[in-house]
């Protein structure tokens, strides 16, 4: 299904329905998921996701539904359950009423052909010297090959109508000591809009390395230690600045660092802007406009160290006399927040690898992924804790000079960002934990000082 | 809409279908029917009241060597048996890169009707009824104005009606109803400093397996001031401070305890590594059941799909298993698993009934059911009055443990300090760190039942496609000895 196709369908449904005011969010995803672990392909799956979400307003009165069923008898029969549901509801506040007829979003380039075709026998295909390269290696492999087709639409009654059809591959690889008991592990991951152009090979040369590279750790003290973080551990760290700080709930509540906009809150190298419209061939993803059906453009959050634009979806932008940034989303698991980013693209320095960084750093870690971080310590400073995870290692006098047993850090992220002096100039896109068709661009960063306020152990 | 009698049809026709693929050894075909509800209210205004209906079927087939996995949300005849050659054409196409043939034992067929007991059917509540009892609690923890900035609360109604056929004969049909509700409120200090405090548990919510009789007994209008003079009292609370000190969690810390340090670790799955691509390993490995002493000889940790109310109760699992209780911890030992048919074999054991799915088109996975601490005795007033000198951490803020399960930081809303048997004051932004089984073993002290509650989390997430489960925990207050203690200052 395309996101014509499913346009034409939210159009038929919104005229079947004839509300007076109402609005129809589509979305479809077919993934094709190949899991594998312990060296085998033991969970393949095929997963389809429809789902219509409808919105119907009386007056100030707000009510929203959803089905999984995408035809027009049953958005439609959605749309009358929300029309009987919103004149039961009290008034939303500044709800400005559904969007308009616009100008046309942006349409970068996000669908690849090879992609949409993918089929099972391809998947396993692809694993296949995967599987054996990590096995010849003496290690055992676990990871996800993944490749989807997604469609997205809206179509309101005051005219609004957009679509949008997009491809996504992803491969993650671990090449790991034991299946699942521990021990040293390497990883490798790369996403892109074409399967064909997955760098599989190379991210499992790289995983097989840095399990090798990480055998026989050492135990560090807790302590104050310099550290360059690798793109996979950056990204999980910006998630969740971006889950507690830049939607406009999160600031009305008072716990958002960017409380204090136009202030400066962490170091001049950190600019980050949100931006679904990025038509960069490695690394632009994302949906050209938000559920609301808000066009989408770059969103500058923070410029050189300042906190400088929040993010809206229409009612919190009419509340704030402003405009939305389009960021307007469904519920996302746990109830966190529906108003957020989607795709956070972190600028990158000067540094021609992370090698360079690395060379930076007397005495210090090198990170290359992170594990459970949480953001909730003390939100206004981004305090975080987290462990390391598939590759800690010592840097002595410039160089890596042996593996090192996962660490726990504490610290402020922006405190922390504040302490850097060195990011790479290439940057890569890693797939979102929280968010469907969301991404993190980020380069590999050294940050000074940063807490690691204690240490896991090997086993029990 | 309950599964009409074509739509049973196509089921079958589905599983008939593979039961004339010679490839095929064992294949379920389940239908779930979810429907939610959620409610909120923020600052006084609906912040969100929106329904959801899906529907559909999955199908996970085993082939000759491997599972394969496919579904669809159109229920009819045509559409079910393509998804059924569509798994066992996965089965298929995997079969090359599974070295060994999977080993899956048979099973009698399980045959039945589970339904959630309850009261009052909550999808029959007026939505107005709904709207005010979550108004009245924010409106109530807004009195008074600064510092309260914000505050909000919310419910959550989901019904699953799931039916379950496989090529072994089980025919079950089983029919959910989970509620939970939960509140917070923020107070904003001097300089940027913002406490929250919610209610009743970590993130405000708990879960339950009932009806609309489940929101009354969590009394949100009862605890609005408690939480309300808390969050302001925090603002100028003094932080708590670093050490090694006797530690007190109140009964709803110490079920996520529980669930990230045992549920978690004692999935089957997750040790034998099929977890990896998510969320990890575990350090919990098959050569040490019987022999690690995970806790002290006081702890009891049992995995029971029976609890009356819980989240994690059923009648059968996604592979046809009947509800059970399962010892996983015994005096302190650690004796079993969170397993399915194919997991439990491999360690010559029978399965202990977890496997779901969260919905139609997810296959299903080990996951935790109740997985709950039991009681032992005396009551909360009783460990505060025999502590002399310790800290009482309450209600979660932060979590995060290790991807073996041993090394966790936890933060939580408050701590009381306690000073020869008594509380003496208020501590701000505590936090608590350990090593699982160090940690566990140097527990002391368990309340008994009058203190003990089954909590419930509609939100553990598992799997690659993540997907999001009910389960349950239930705890008492609980005394640990010498345990690293501090605040979550974060290098300051």
């Amino acid at each position: 299904m395309t996101g014509e196709e499913l346009l034409a369908l939210c159009k038929d449904s919104l005229a079947r329905a004839g509300e007076a005011h109402a609005e129809v969010f589509a979305t479809w995803r077919a993934r094709g998921c190949a899991r594998f672990s312990g060296g085998e392909l033991g969970q393949h799956m095929d997963l389809d996701e429809p789902l219509a979400t409808v919105r119907v307003a009386r007056g100030g009165r707000l009510a929203e539904t959803q089905t999984s069923k995408l035809d027009v008898a049953s958005i439609a029969a959605a749309i009358a359950e929300a029309a009987a549901l919103a004149p039961l509801l009290p008034e939303t506040e500044g709800f400005p009423g559904f969007a308009p007829a616009d100008g046309p979003s942006p349409s970068p380039h996000r669908f690849e052909d090879d992609t949409a075709k993918a089929t099972p026998e391809q998947r396993a295909e692809l694993l296949s010297p995967v599987l054996s390269r990590v096995r010849a290696a003496g290690f055992f492999a676990a990871g996800m090959l993944e490749t989807s087709i997604g469609a997205a639409a809206v179509a309101t009654t005051e005219g609004c109508a957009r679509a949008h059809t997009e491809t996504a591959a992803s491969f993650r690889v671990w090449s790991l000591e034991t299946p699942g008991a521990g021990g040293a592990a390497g990883y490798g991951g790369h996403m892109h809009k074409s399967v064909s152009a997955l760098a599989i090979e190379r991210e499992t040369e790289r995983a097989i390395r840095m399990c090798a590279l990480g055998k026989s750790p050492i135990e560090l003290d807790a302590g104050r230690y310099d550290v360059v973080m690798e793109p996979p551990a950056m990204s999980e760290l910006l998630e969740w600045l971006s889950l507690i700080s830049f939607g406009a709930p999160e600031v009305e509540q008072g716990g958002s660092p960017m409380c204090r906009l136009n202030e400066r809150i962490t170091g001049e190298g950190m600019t980050l802007v949100e931006d679904a419209t990025w038509d960069d061939p490695a690394l632009g993803f994302g949906t050209p406009f938000d559920r609301e059906g808000t066009a989408r453009r770059p969103i500058t959050l923070i410029d050189k160290g300042v906190a400088k634009s929040i993010l809206y979806d229409r009612t919190y932008a009419a509340r704030a006399k402003t405009r939305s940034t389009g960021s307007a989303r469904l519920g996302e698991t746990g109830g966190l927040t529906s108003l957020g980013a989607s795709n956070l693209v972190m600028s990158g320095g000067s540094a021609k690898s992370t090698d360079e960084l690395i060379a930076g750093i007397d005495r210090g870690l090198y990170v290359c992924r992170l594990h459970y971080v949480n953001g909730l310590l003390e939100t206004p400073r981004a305090v975080m804790t987290g462990l390391t995870r598939d590759g800690c290692f010592l840097v002595e006098r410039g160089k890596i000079a042996r593996a090192v047993g996962n660490m726990r850090f504490t610290d402020s992220f922006l405190e922390g960002l504040a302490r850097s002096d060195g990011m790479t100039r290439d940057r890569t896109a890693i797939p979102s934990w929280w968010s469907a068709g969301g991404t993190i661009v980020a380069p590999a960063v050294r940050m000074r000082d940063f807490m690691f306020n204690g240490r896991s152990q090997k086993s029990a | 809409m309950p599964l009409l009698p074509a739509e049973e049809a196509a089921m079958r026709a589905a599983l008939d279908v593979l039961r004339r693929d010679a490839s095929v050894r064992y294949a379920e075909v389940r239908f779930v029917e979810n429907r939610s509800e959620r409610l909120r209210v923020r600052d006084g205004r609906p912040e969100q009241a929106s329904t959801s209906g899906t529907r559909g079927v999955g199908i996970r087939v085993l082939g000759e060597k491997t599972w394969g996995f496919a579904c669809s949300p159109n229920v009819t005849e045509g559409e079910l048996v393509l998804a059924a050659k569509r798994a066992a054409r996965i089965a298929q196409a995997s079969a090359g890169l599974v070295p060994s043939a999977v080993v899956f034992p048979e099973r009698e067929a399980s045959r039945g009707v589970y339904e959630t007991r309850m009261e009052r059917d909550p999808f029959s509540v007026p939505l107005d009824e709904k709207m005010a009892a979550l108004d009245a609690p924010v409106r109530e923890l807004l009195r008074g104005g600064k510092p309260i900035s914000s505050a909000d609360a919310w419910m959550e109604w989901v019904r699953v009606e799931k039916r379950l056929l496989t090529t072994e004969g089980t025919d079950t049909t089983q029919r959910f109803t989970y509620g939970g509700a939960g509140m917070e409120c923020f107070a904003l200090g001097e300089g940027g400093v913002s406490q929250r405090r919610s209610y009743p548990t970590w993130q405000g919510s708990d879960g339950f397996q009932g009806g609309w009789e489940g929101l009354a007994a969590l009394d949100l209008m009862g605890h609005t001031g408690e939480i309300r003079d808390e969050a302001i009292a925090l603002l100028t609370a003094p932080p708590c401070p670093e050490g090694v000190r006797d530690l007190i969690l109140d009964a709803s810390q110490v079920a996520l305890q529980i669930h990230e340090s045992c549920g978690h670790p004692t999935e089957l799955d997750r040790a034998l590594g099929s977890e990896i691509s998510l969320a990890g390993g575990s350090f919990m490995q098959p050569r040490m059941l019987g022999k690690l002493q995970y806790g002290s000889d006081l702890v009891d940790i049992v995995a029971d799909s029976t609890s009356e109310g819980g989240m994690g109760t059923f009648g059968w699992d996604d592979e046809g298993i009947a509800s059970g209780t399962h010892p996983l911890v015994e005096r302190g030992k650690f004796v079993d698993y969170l397993s399915s048919r194919e997991t439990a074999r491999t360690l010559s054991r029978e399965s202990t009934g977890t496997m779901r799915a969260d919905n139609w088109n997810r296959p299903p996975l080990i996951r935790m059911v109740n997985v709950s601490l039991q009681p032992k005795k005396g009551s909360f007033d009783d460990l505060i009055a025999d502590t002399k000198d310790g800290v009482y951490m309450l209600v979660d803020k932060s979590w995060s443990i290790d991807d073996l399960r041993l090394n966790f930081q936890f933060s939580c809303e408050a701590a009381w300090e306690i000073k020869n048997g008594k509380k003496t004051r208020l501590l701000r932004d505590p936090r608590y760190t350990g090593i699982t089984p160090e940690f566990w073993r140097s527990c002391d002290a368990i309340c008994g039942k009058e203190d003990w509650k089954l909590f419930g989390i509609s939100t553990c997430g598992k799997g690659d496609p993540m997907q999001i489960m009910q389960v349950g925990h239930g705890a008492a207050p609980a005394r640990f000895r010498q345990v690293s203690v501090g605040n979550t200052g974060g290098g300051k």
